[in-house]
């Protein structure tokens, strides 16, 4: 019985690679401009944190002039009430007392309310 | 210092007492944020060194300084009123324009650089009070001076 055998001159080569059109530039292209625009955003990021903390550092110097300004209005009139704690203290009881064991100012907790509200 | 304000659940209650007439007065500055952020450099120019006095009594006080620093406190409020005055006497129309702008845009300084140029410009030729932050590197253009400002919304407050 007659074997298959192949054709005279061998089998034809078997197509295994598509043959299809690539689209589009080289991977490289893609890689570089990329790159580029990353570079690029990196660049304008740093730019913009720059200049953030420039903006940062006016605020903070605008605040610092205006600190001790604020702050002595804030105790003038932590005082205004504290002396006049003190003499109602003094009206009323007749003696002014320490309430704590040391003579750094402290702001009081407590404050007297008149009996009735007129507002 | 107990930093807790008096609570009540009536009403707001405020102590109206004067102070001691032992104590001299003085006219409060009475500015609100926006007219004291736009002339907050030049109170920090000329008010340094009443500044300074007054912290430094803060910090030696150990504790005391809220009674006594009043006299120190005084020369600050002084001072710093002092410089809104005399803006408001040479530059008012800049300096409400510039503080009216920092009101509309939430206080940001970059939003108003425009119009901040013409008051340092106006204060300067005026008063000789000059804008400068401390502690800017050398080699770069201090922001307030720059010509772009990159968060800025729009072009035309440039």
């Amino acid at each position: 019985m007659p074997q298959d055998m192949p054709p005279m001159g061998g089998y034809e080569p078997v197509q295994y690679r598509r043959n299809l059109p690539v689209r589009g530039f080289r991977p490289a292209t893609y890689l570089f401009a990329i790159a580029g625009v990353m570079t690029y955003g990196f660049y304008r990021m740093g730019q913009g944190i720059r200049e953030q903390n420039e903006l940062a550092r006016e605020k903070m110097w605008s605040r610092i002039h205006l600190i001790p300004m604020l702050q002595a209005e804030e105790d003038r009139d932590q005082v205004r009430r504290y002396y006049s704690q003190q003499a109602m203290e003094k009206e009323l009881l007749g003696a002014e007392t320490k309430a704590y064991n040391s003579d750094r100012f402290v702001r009081p907790t407590y404050a007297v309310t008149p009996s009735h509200v007129t507002k | 210092m107990a930093a807790r304000e008096p609570r009540f659940n009536q009403h707001v209650l405020i102590d109206t007492t004067p102070m001691p007439s032992s104590i001299p007065p003085v006219q409060e500055v009475g500015a609100s944020s926006a007219p004291l952020l736009s002339a907050s450099y030049f109170i920090g120019a000329r008010c340094k060194a009443y500044n300074d006095d007054f912290m430094k009594c803060k910090t030696d006080a150990n504790g005391r300084g809220e009674i006594e620093c009043l006299k120190e406190g005084r020369k600050v409020t002084r001072c710093a009123a002092g410089v809104l005055e005399d803006i408001n006497k040479s530059c008012l129309e800049e300096f409400r324009k510039h503080w009216t702008c920092l009101d509309d845009n939430n206080q940001q300084l970059w939003q108003c650089r425009r119009l901040e140029r013409g008051l340092n410009k106006c204060v300067f030729d005026n008063l000789k009070l000059e804008k400068t932050i401390p502690g800017t590197p050398e080699n770069e253009v201090p922001v307030h001076l720059r010509k772009k400002q990159i968060f800025a919304h729009s072009l035309l407050s440039q």
